[in-house]
């Protein structure tokens, strides 16, 4: 049938497309030394949306973020299902509530590689591309 | 409580959690250094009314401007610092100036308080945080955070206090799908106004909180003693009538030290990103110095990119007046009139705003609003010449409210 395989044409040639714009994955990561375990995707959202900061055995974890723009949006999205402006207000909730401390904010992935190696109970992400021997995954999101 | 207790007791706190610190930090890894952690909001907000022999007004926040546009009752400055001493324990202190209802700028300690983990989930504050008898009254200043230029003067209009000296619990907790709050507080606040002062004293309260996926659930009760002690000249006037007319024992109903209050509250949120749904309902009962009341509002926005136009349609009615006497016409009972009227804020209102995302963590806000105070009532407004003949109730009022919000 000509009109499936122009459709199904038109779908590879979209998925083509769309490929090279996929996002990278992004992982969630501590310092290499670090003794945090790994955490489920509940415990992060938790995490990051300042609800928690302890894991089940007392032990606190602190967060950073990098700096705004692509990779911090689809880290929340995919983490917490907020876009960038619901986060921010919801962090502004939070923090002027004083009912948690905001993440400290990296300049860049290599900066949050430094600090991971400094404090071996803080907790940030980057691409998974960029997750090499000195970090320690805890999760990947999907 | 003094602001110098305040601080005394923060610091006393500090050095109680020095001393505890390193029992917790031996038992985990390494603890990090104390660290400070600086924030900021603010917002320009400029108000304005058609009809020019009336103020917009939020009773108990701001005294009526003098000014057209006004810049009182939306305009401020938040400054947060926050001091982390172990992984454990934080100090975060908390400075606003904006126009109280004293008419004064001078700046406020809003937050003060110390603040302990005591397990996984639950944690302990001591000092000074926010009344949050409903659901967004601990942000009500952080506009940034909210979607309109205010909360909802009609609900929220029904809580003057804002401080509350004393403790609180927050309590985190996931049970299958449902991320849980319970917040239980304990404490006590104060307002100024215009020659007075209101007390808020021995408050406690929970308040619970669910929330799954773009829904949240919000369940608030609240109850305490309260203090109005007046001295302005309509109340003077009036237990001046009062007393003369042989009914002196209702002055002890307007004014005085023995008020009991409850606040009830559910407000519920449901946001998927591009849908905005907010209604809440609340409702103030006294025994007497204030009217009990209970309001609700309903918001629904719609996200389009960085712009969010939004309708808000909101009630206040009056349920029961805290005092009642009979004068004889004239005057005199125009004056005991316009006294209880004027503690009367049952309004309707419709708003029709936009908020725009200027930037990251800046905010244009532009509304209108249509209001009608009931006929028996100011609402929220307050009028700009003589008291007696300027009437409120029943007219319908236009507020025009346009702010630049930030948080940094």
């Amino acid at each position: 049938m000509p009109v499936i395989r122009l459709v199904r044409g038109c779908f590879l040639a979209l998925s083509l497309l769309a490929a090279p714009c996929a996002l990278a994955q992004i992982v969630i990561v501590a310092g290499a030394r670090s003794l945090l375990p790994e955490l489920t995707p509940e415990q992060a959202e938790q995490f990051y949306l300042g609800r928690a900061h302890t894991l089940p055995d007392g032990s606190v974890v602190t967060l950073a973020d990098l700096p705004a723009g692509a990779v911090r949006d689809q880290f929340y999205q995919q983490l917490t299902r907020k876009n960038a402006n619901q986060i921010r207000a919801h962090w502004s909730r939070m923090v002027f509530t004083g009912r948690a401390l905001p993440p400290q904010q990296a300049d860049s992935v290599a900066e949050l590689r430094q600090w991971l190696a400094a404090q071996p109970n803080l907790i940030g992400y980057m691409p998974a591309a960029e997750a090499d021997g000195r970090v320690k995954v805890l999760l990947r999101l999907p | 409580m003094s602001l110098t207790r305040l601080l005394r007791r923060c610091a006393a706190m500090m050095l109680l959690a020095a001393a505890a610190a390193p029992a917790h930090a031996e038992a985990d890894a390494p603890a990090s250094p104390p660290r400070f952690e600086f924030a900021g909001f603010g917002t320009l907000g400029a108000v304005s009314t058609d009809d020019k022999d009336v103020w917009f007004t939020r009773y108990g926040v701001n005294y009526p401007g003098k000014k057209d546009p006004d810049f009182s009752p939306d305009s401020l400055v938040g400054i947060q610092g926050s001091l982390r001493l172990t992984p454990y324990n934080d100090i975060t202190l908390q400075g606003l100036v904006r126009e109280d209802g004293g008419a004064s700028q001078d700046p406020q300690l809003t937050l003060a308080f110390f603040r302990q983990t005591l397990a996984p989930g639950l944690s302990v504050r001591l000092g000074r945080v926010r009344v949050p008898f409903f659901m967004l009254s601990d942000s009500l200043y952080v506009n940034y955070a909210n979607p309109w230029v205010r909360p909802p003067v009609e609900v929220y209009g029904l809580n003057p206090f804002n401080d509350l000296d004393g403790v609180d619990f927050i309590y985190n907790a996931r049970f299958d799908a449902f991320d849980i709050e319970v917040h239980p507080y304990y404490g006590g606040g104060r307002i100024p106004f215009p020659q007075g002062k209101a007390r808020l004293k021995e408050a406690l309260g929970v308040n619970l909180g669910l929330s799954r996926g773009d829904f949240s659930l919000h369940l608030g009760h609240g109850e305490g003693t309260f203090t109005l002690e007046r001295g302005d000249a309509l109340f003077v006037a009036v237990s001046n009538i009062l007393q003369r007319t042989g009914q002196g024992g209702v002055i002890s109903d307007l004014s005085g030290t023995h008020g009991r209050t409850r606040f009830d509250s559910v407000g519920v949120q449901w946001d998927d990103g591009s849908w905005q749904l907010i209604g809440e309902y609340a409702r103030r009962k006294t025994n007497r110095y204030a009217a009990s009341a209970h309001g609700w509002y309903l918001s629904l926005g719609r996200r389009f990119g960085p712009v969010m136009p939004y309708m808000v349609v909101a009630r206040q009615m009056l349920d029961e007046q805290f005092a009642a006497a009979t004068l004889p016409s004239g005057r005199l009972a125009t004056l005991w009139d316009v006294f209880l009227v004027s503690r009367n804020n049952a309004q309707r209102s419709v708003t029709l705003g936009a908020r725009w995302e200027l930037a990251a963590y800046a905010a244009v806000k532009a509304e209108v609003t249509q209001a009608r105070p009931d006929g028996d009532a100011w609402g929220s407004y307050a009028p700009r010449g003589d008291v007696e003949t300027t009437r409120i109730g029943g007219r319908t009022l236009n507020t025009f409210s346009l702010s630049l919000d930030v948080s940094f």
